[in-house]
């Protein structure tokens, strides 16, 4: 009698959406493959959860490179390629973007015509005239550099191929999304704001965040619009796990990794805290390489030093901060009109936005979703289902203890209902029907992330995806051992998840053909 | 053009991959492994807390109140007035949990010198309250157990609520209610609470010594007796009329109890137009007999089935009873699953159907919508139709 066999080719630490990924794509190549998830459900942070009887989405705002069904961008193609069925519905719009103090309400929506033009460049020119072309260039660019990204993300190329091939992408990699606009391009401060308002889906200031990334999500969203799954972020999850299981994975949930055992270094299994030693000659690993080189690797004497530094040195991203409500009108009864908003109530900064991050509470830069707008049938009639975030810096957090949680939690939620509330005119504190909150101890309680992160490692300068992908072969510290979520390559989201853990798969695939010469 | 001026710059790539080299170059070796976050998540939510049972007292002709503290060097966690705790229970060979609302208040599980939470349990009715009983006439002080808390949204939510509560209570259903009036008692819960107790006759009625003993105007504890013409008092049920004549204002109604009151309360409130975000009800355990439940399948002859469960790529085989829920089949073959809530609404026991047919109550379903759609189920409200596979994690 046993539960597990004897030994697996890989073991998938994490059946979030990147070991799902990583596992499907493993499993296709017909690898014998376990995923062992601490929770009782698949997806990780892709997840919902059932107030009194209502769904409520917990995380996800929209999701990109999806596409529409007849132009799918390459997560579309990746799952359609794997066999995930996922009823995808279109988010209307890209985005509102309301700024008072800068005196800007507007509203973007993606398409590109095949003349080279974008709708944000006409809706920007309508209110901002004399903009049209330059925006119409960056974006332009953007995709141009997208496209290189795409190009890179299945191949590899020569400096040479890169210089002649994706000069736009190479001659932008040294510098910041705010350097290359403020000097390549002739755009007022308020449509620099306009074109930063999605800052927050990465998580770092435009005067950090590498063009590279900022081109990325840009071209990505603007090109094919976002999306969200018709059951919530639960049926990307719950589609890719019903995948995973048909393509042969072992998926066992409730069991927490505990150790990653290593000898001579390369891996060889894992222990779990059930105490089940398992075998295997490969780990994809969720858990942040923070947690993975101080407590799971036995013995710590297979930690070599670099890889201590490695996780000492990564800057880490952000955690949330978020407000999930059902509210007892329907959204046009409470004047929201649009499915996502970006407000601030200071001058658009996304500097300061981000230092405010340090902070507990107080945050002037809030996304609010209401996903009537994108999902009318998963909210009950007459309601609206509304959620408020802010991507806060775990340093906040550090000295919360157990027993101010709560009142923190409601204090600061009440300041952010407050704040919507405001440029509403509406008091939505009047209308709540249900509430929770998420905290970075919600993810820390769920997820196990280190310090509650949810995108893994900043997309700083000094941390370019460029940069990681010139060197990420070389930071296999201990051999067998693959990093799998947004710690990794391309950093956070769920979309690029799901492609963190086919690079994940990719990178094993390459090993176990060199290891078997 | 501007563009021609800037971007001439091929060496980027090489600059920002030295800059990362040398930031990882940067990194401490030595650096202490931190991280207050997940020890603060790890204290809300502890995967377990051993416990022992330092005082039992009766607090009715029919009803204990059981007083535990944490063992082992565990501390017990912070809760809110209406959360549950869910204690593992061992009766012979069948291994099970059971929820119960906690009646202390949380002040008292997290000062003092000896932090403490409470529960009271009333001695089932032969027949209808297997475990209730067991506990009841068992447990005793010194005795020790794995808990699991906290649990449930029935609390006090400020954001949401008013801050006028009144609850309509029912039988056992009464002890959220005295956690949350010693808790205002305290000085640390800031609302107005007025409980309608309903009960048959007086001697069904729990910890009211201890409710009558609570000091603070913000607190008023009315009994309702349906049973007795000759009571002194407030007489009959829970209806609009009572609950209209002790509400004033804004209100939020708390609504705990047996089933049937659920039923008969919605009732009463929908007849003064109480809006649904002022009602917040606690779930309600799993139907006493589920034939009876909206939807069952008709001239369904209560049978015995084999049920195949899956950890792992063992398979076992058990029996299952197509009156009980997977959960209970589980257990009394002594196959360790985790419950929590046992009203189908947590999903603590969630766990999948590979072959079979099976009954869910419309009542409680707790699952997501695409949990459905995959054939998954709540081991504590699904119902076998057929001879049945079911997977479950490995515990």
């Amino acid at each position: 009698m046993a539960f597990y066999k004897d030994k697996y080719d890989v073991i998938v630490i994490g059946g979030a959406l990147a070991g799902m990924s990583c596992a499907m794509k493993l499993a296709s190549e017909g690898k014998s493959v376990l995923i062992l998830e601490r929770h009782n459900l698949p997806g990780g942070l892709a997840t919902s959860f059932v107030r009194s009887g209502i769904e409520m989405e917990a995380t996800l705002h929209e999701m990109m490179s999806i596409g529409p069904e007849e132009r799918p961008l390459f997560i579309r193609e990746y799952l359609d390629e794997m066999g995930v069925r996922i009823n995808w519905l279109r988010v209307p719009e890209a985005y509102r973007l309301l700024s008072p103090k800068d005196s800007i309400d507007i509203i973007i929506h993606p398409g590109r015509r095949d003349d080279g033009t974008w709708i944000a460049a006409d809706e920007i020119e309508a209110q901002y005239p004399g903009s049209r072309d330059e925006v119409n260039r960056l974006l332009e660019t953007c995709k141009s550099v997208y496209e290189s990204v795409l190009f890179l993300n299945e191949h590899t190329a020569s400096k040479l191929t890169l210089l002649l091939k994706h000069e736009p992408l190479t001659k932008t990699a040294g510098y910041s999304a705010q350097e290359v606009m403020d000097k390549a391009f002739n755009l007022s401060d308020d449509v620099k704001h306009i074109l930063s308002a999605y800052w927050i889906y990465v998580g770092q200031p435009i005067s950090t965040l590498p063009f590279t990334i900022y081109s990325f999500l840009m071209a990505d969203y603007l090109l094919g619009g976002s999306f969200v799954a018709k059951g919530f972020s639960h049926e990307m999850s719950a589609a890719m796990a019903h995948r995973c299981e048909e393509l042969g994975v072992q998926f066992e949930y409730c069991q927490d990794v505990e150790k990653i055992l290593v000898r001579n270094n390369h891996v060889y299994g894992v222990r779990t805290k059930r105490g089940d030693e398992i075998h295997c000659d490969y780990v994809a690993s969720a858990p942040y390489p923070n947690v993975v080189y101080a407590k799971m690797i036995e013995p710590q004497s297979e930690v070599p030093a670099m890889a201590r530094k490695y996780a000492d040195a990564m800057p880490l991203g952000v955690t949330t901060f978020s407000v999930v409500m059902q509210l007892d009108k329907r959204p046009e009864e409470l004047n929201i009109n649009d499915y996502s908003v970006f407000s601030s109530n200071i001058p658009f900064d996304t500097d300061v936005f981000w230092k405010q991050g340090k902070q507990l509470g107080n945050w002037s830069n809030l996304t609010t979703i209401c996903l009537n707008y994108a999902n009318p049938d998963a909210v009950p009639e007459g309601k609206t289902s509304l959620s408020i975030t802010f991507l806060p810096l775990a340093d906040a957090f550090m000295n919360i203890t157990a027993d101010e949680y709560q009142d923190m939690k409601r204090r600061i939620a009440k300041q952010m209902i407050e704040q919507v509330s405001e440029y509403l005119g509406v008091d939505l504190l009047e209308h709540i029907e249900e509430i929770e909150i998420e905290s970075p101890m919600t993810i820390a309680h769920y997820a196990k992330a280190y310090r509650g992160g949810i995108y893994g490692y900043q997309h700083s300068m000094n941390n370019s995806v460029v940069a990681r992908l010139e060197d990420v072969e070389k930071e296999m510290w201990i051999k067998g051992l693959v990093g799998c979520a947004s710690h990794q390559l391309v950093g956070d989201g769920m979309a690029c998840n799901i492609n963190n853990g086919k690079i994940a798969a990719k990178m094993i695939l390459e090993e176990m053909k060199k290891e078997a010469k | 053009m501007k563009i021609n001026g800037f971007l001439k710059d091929v060496l980027g790539s090489s600059r920002v991959v030295k800059a990362r080299r040398e930031l990882i170059k940067s990194g401490s070796e030595t650096a202490v492994f931190r991280d207050p976050i997940n020890d603060v998540a790890r204290e809300l939510h502890p995967d377990v807390t051993h416990v022992k049972v330092t005082k039992v007292e009766d607090v009715s002709p029919t009803a204990r109140k059981y007083t535990f503290e944490a063992d082992q060097g565990d501390i017990l966690p912070p809760f809110q007035c209406g959360q549950y705790v869910s204690i593992d229970l061992q009766i012979g060979d069948t291994l099970t949990t059971r929820p119960y609302s906690i009646c202390s208040a949380p002040f008292e599980a997290r000062t003092g010198e000896h932090p403490f939470f409470e529960i009271t349990v009333r001695n089932g009715k032969p027949g209808t309250g297997y475990v209730s009983c067991w506990f009841y006439e068992n447990v005793k002080a010194g005795d020790t157990f794995t808990a699991h808390l906290p649990f449930g949204q029935f609390y006090y939510e400020p954001l949401r609520d008013s801050h006028n509560v009144v609850a309509l209570a029912g039988g056992s259903g009464i002890t959220p209610f005295y956690s949350m009036a010693k808790e205002i008692e305290h000085g640390t819960l800031d609302i107005n609470l007025t409980i309608l107790y309903g009960s048959v006759s007086t001697k069904d009625i729990i910890l009211e010594k201890q409710l009558k003993a609570v000091k603070s105007d913000k607190v008023r504890f009315i009994n309702v007796i349906s049973g007795d013409e000759a009571y002194d008092g407030e007489k009959g049920f829970l209806t609009a009329e009572l609950i209209k004549k002790y509400s004033e204002g804004d209100t939020t109604y708390f609504v705990c109890g047996p089933l049937a009151m659920y039923h008969f309360v919605k009732g009463e409130l929908d007849k003064l137009d109480v809006p649904s975000k002022r009602i917040r009800m606690e779930v309600f355990g799993a139907p006493r007999d589920i034939t009876a439940a909206e939807g069952y399948p008709q001239d369904f002859n209560p049978q015995t089935f084999r049920l195949h469960v899956m950890r792992g790529i063992q398979e076992d085989i058990i029996e299952a009873s197509s009156l009980e829920p997977f959960a209970v089949a589980l257990e009394r073959a002594g196959i360790k699953n985790r419950t929590r809530c046992r009203s189908g609404a947590c999903g603590y026991c969630r766990c999948q159907v590979l072959d079979g047919d099976v009954f869910v109550p419309a009542e409680g379903d707790g699952r997501r919508m695409a949990d459905k759609e995959f054939g998954f189920v709540h081991a504590c409200s699904a119902y076998p139709l057929t001879e049945c596979t079911i997977r479950i994690p490995i515990l």
